[in-house]
């Protein structure tokens, strides 16, 4: 030993062990101790999570029996530059081919921003169609760069705006269908989690690859057809011109299933064009949103709740006079002058207030609206025909209310007033579910616009909107559509009718409330129902018809 | 080097079972630690080889994968369009906007009685 730590070669020898250990215990270092370290900042190097964007579910209406589409994703892109690696040369024929291409979609100064050679990331057009993109793409400037994201399209304009909503910057839906129907419409985002080259460009190489495919969101019919909705809107924008009236709403639900035909709103609202809105209360839908004293048109629900518990027919009399007695208060008819025996059906063609009060004084003992008879018309309003209570329909909805009858505010001068539309404070979709029920057999059908779901082919899976529960009986809603056959034939409304269809229908009258007392201004309302006669002609040999009639 | 084979008889080891092998043959070939080492990091070579091969092929393919990515993208893209165009020229306001809407002519109902 002595001898070799004398020699070169030894110590050389050990020279060579003291680096060999030096390099092993670094490695050890690096590769044992510190191995989570090192590996995760391979990983974090190396490795990328990209998000695969989920798309967003299209939104049809009804054309008939065929879906149409009403809300679209448009691939767009946006338009960026490098304004040091553009020449000079080039910059004049960019600016010259944005002003060509994208036109109005170009942002504003754009010789300006590319002139700044401090910047690396400049904006010169936005939303430009992929055609236009194309277009750019082939003149092949250098530095430029195309974007791609998506936005909603309205191929049908303003039609339909409250009953769509709009999808706001951060990719949520608001208002209408995609603010209430949003988590279905979204669906679920994918992931990307892959090592890339220099380029970014995932590569299958690594053991930690994954890939989650996103979840596009659901594609949704709605009831509404848009040629019920588009005849709603016009019919609507000219009645307010012919009314002088500020608003107005117009649902149109079909008695048979709750389904909402069409939903009009007075508003220049466009769809999707929710940045130029200056005033929030555009978007809201007063047919689901804004309750209202519905005035007399509830006297129909009034007078069924009577017939339906067995108290009165439309042929039962009483004596009518212009005011009636309620506690310390009076109550009168607006029509004057009907003094005398009155049917029930005269009651309801004069839309009289004490007919409906009488009425509903005998749920109770005849002489005044008390506690059992308040309870009842409760039972009626509220458990079935859900009154103040929220439908469940697809859009932002309101619940309105009426007071409970064993509250101090439910007294028998609230009741009394609540018997012919005041004191109540209503949506129209549960007024027009409530009316549904009442002529189709005492049906009461959840009020939707949704009709269901369009799968990747087209095609169209409709879910059947089920009865929830039974309002009156089939004999009280026959009598009930009689009364409202009536009340449309002796008013000045069906001089306008065209024969072939059988119109019922209730007008409604109230004051609007403003600083706690009631003034000239108001709300007025008609709701009605129609059946259309199909007469099936059967040709005889004397070139006449004859057949029987068939509801359609 | 000569290859050559020894027959031992196993009938003499013991007693033999019924279908059991009676004879074996045994290689004279004997492989020294160099050749064990140079077989050894050939095969090492080799499989290192296939495993480069196989990377690269698998490289290739995700960059095929997204090659065929970004055409889905693109074919997207222009499949939305075309549903936009398509959607907005069958629009409600389109249609009774049109020529062919203009040069219609109105005509009286007669509704059943």
């Amino acid at each position: 030993m002595q001898r070799l730590i004398r020699s070169r070669t030894g110590w050389l020898a050990i020279a060579l062990l003291v680096v060999m250990a030096a390099f092993v215990l670094r490695l050890f270092q690096l590769q044992i101790l510190q191995y989570g370290k090192y590996t995760e900042l391979a990983r974090a190097s190396q490795q990328r999570q990209f998000i695969i964007p989920a798309e967003r579910g299209k939104i049809y209406m009804m054309d008939g029996k065929t879906p149409v589409p009403v809300v679209l994703n448009q691939a767009v892109y946006t338009v960026i530059a490098d304004p040091q690696s553009i020449d000079d040369k080039e910059r004049s024929q960019l600016v010259d081919s944005l002003r060509e291409i994208a036109g109005g979609e170009m942002t504003e100064n754009v010789s300006e921003r590319l002139n700044n050679k401090k910047s690396r990331y400049e904006v010169l057009a936005k939303n430009i169609t992929r055609t236009q993109a194309e277009k750019l793409k082939k003149k092949n400037f250098a530095g430029v760069l195309y974007q791609q994201s998506s936005i909603r399209n309205y191929p049908e304009g303003e039609l339909g705006a409250h009953v769509l909503g709009f999808v706001n910057a951060a990719g949520e839906g608001q208002y209408g269908v995609e603010g209430s129907l949003n988590k279905q419409l979204k669906g679920r985002d994918g992931l990307l989690q892959s090592v890339t080259d220099v380029r970014n460009i995932p590569l299958t190489v690594g053991k930690n690859n994954m890939r989650i495919e996103a979840k596009s969101g659901d594609n949704l019919a709605l009831t509404v057809d848009r040629n019920i909705q588009n005849q709603t809107e016009l019919a609507l924008k000219k009645g307010i011109e012919a009314a002088g009236a500020t608003e107005g709403s117009v649902i149109v639900m079909n008695p048979k299933n709750g389904q909402v035909l069409g939903n009009g709103e007075l508003s220049d609202l466009q769809s999707g064009g929710f940045c130029q809105a200056e005033n929030g209360s555009v978007f809201v839908d007063s047919a689901s949103m804004v309750p209202f004293e519905p005035g007399s048109i509830i006297k129909s629900f009034s007078f069924a709740t009577a017939i339906d518990k067995g108290v009165i027919t439309p042929s039962s009399t009483y004596n009518n006079t212009d005011c009636i007695k309620v506690a310390d208060r009076t109550m009168c008819n607006a029509l004057r002058g009907l003094d005398g025996t009155m049917t029930i059906q005269g009651a309801f063609n004069n839309s009289l207030n004490v007919g409906t009060i009488t009425a509903i004084r005998k749920l109770g003992n005849g002489s005044q609206i008390n506690l059992p008879a308040r309870q009842t018309l409760y039972e009626y309003y509220h458990d079935k025909f859900g009154f103040g209570a929220k439908t469940g329909i697809e859009l932002g909805e309101a619940s309105g209310y009426i007071y409970p009858p064993d509250s101090a505010e439910g007294n028998e001068v609230r009741y009394s007033a609540m018997t012919y539309g005041q004191s109540m404070n209503l949506t129209m979709v549960q007024v027009a579910a409530g009316f549904s029920s009442l002529v189709n057999g005492g049906q009461y059908y959840k009020p939707t616009v949704l009709v269901g779901t369009i799968d990747e082919s087209g095609n169209l899976k409709s879910s059947e909107n089920k009865v929830i529960r039974q309002t009156v009986s089939g004999g009280t809603s026959s009598q009930m559509r009689t009364m409202l056959t009536t009340a449309r034939r002796s008013s000045f409304l069906s001089k306008s009718d065209k024969s072939g269809y059988e119109i019922g229908g209730k007008t409604g009258t109230s004051e609007a409330v403003v600083n706690g007392a009631y003034t000239q201004k108001g709300n007025d309302c008609y709701i009605y129902w129609l059946w259309r006669w199909k007469k099936w002609c059967r040709i005889c040999h004397n070139g006449t018809c004859s057949g029987s009639r068939k509801r359609d | 080097m000569t290859n050559t084979t020894t027959f031992t008889s196993r009938r003499s080891h013991g007693q033999l079972r019924r279908n059991q092998n009676s004879t074996r043959f045994q290689s004279q070939v004997k492989l020294g630690p160099v050749a064990h080492t140079v077989l050894v990091a050939l095969m090492i070579t080799v499989l290192g080889l296939i495993y480069l091969t196989q990377a690269t092929r698998l490289t290739a393919y995700g960059y095929e994968a997204q090659s065929l990515d970004t055409k889905i993208t693109e074919l997207s893209a222009k499949k939305s369009e075309l549903e936009v165009q398509n959607a907005r020229l069958t629009a409600l306001e389109k249609v009774k906007n049109s020529n062919v809407a203009s040069a219609m002519t109105t005509t009286e109902t007669h509704y059943a009685q």
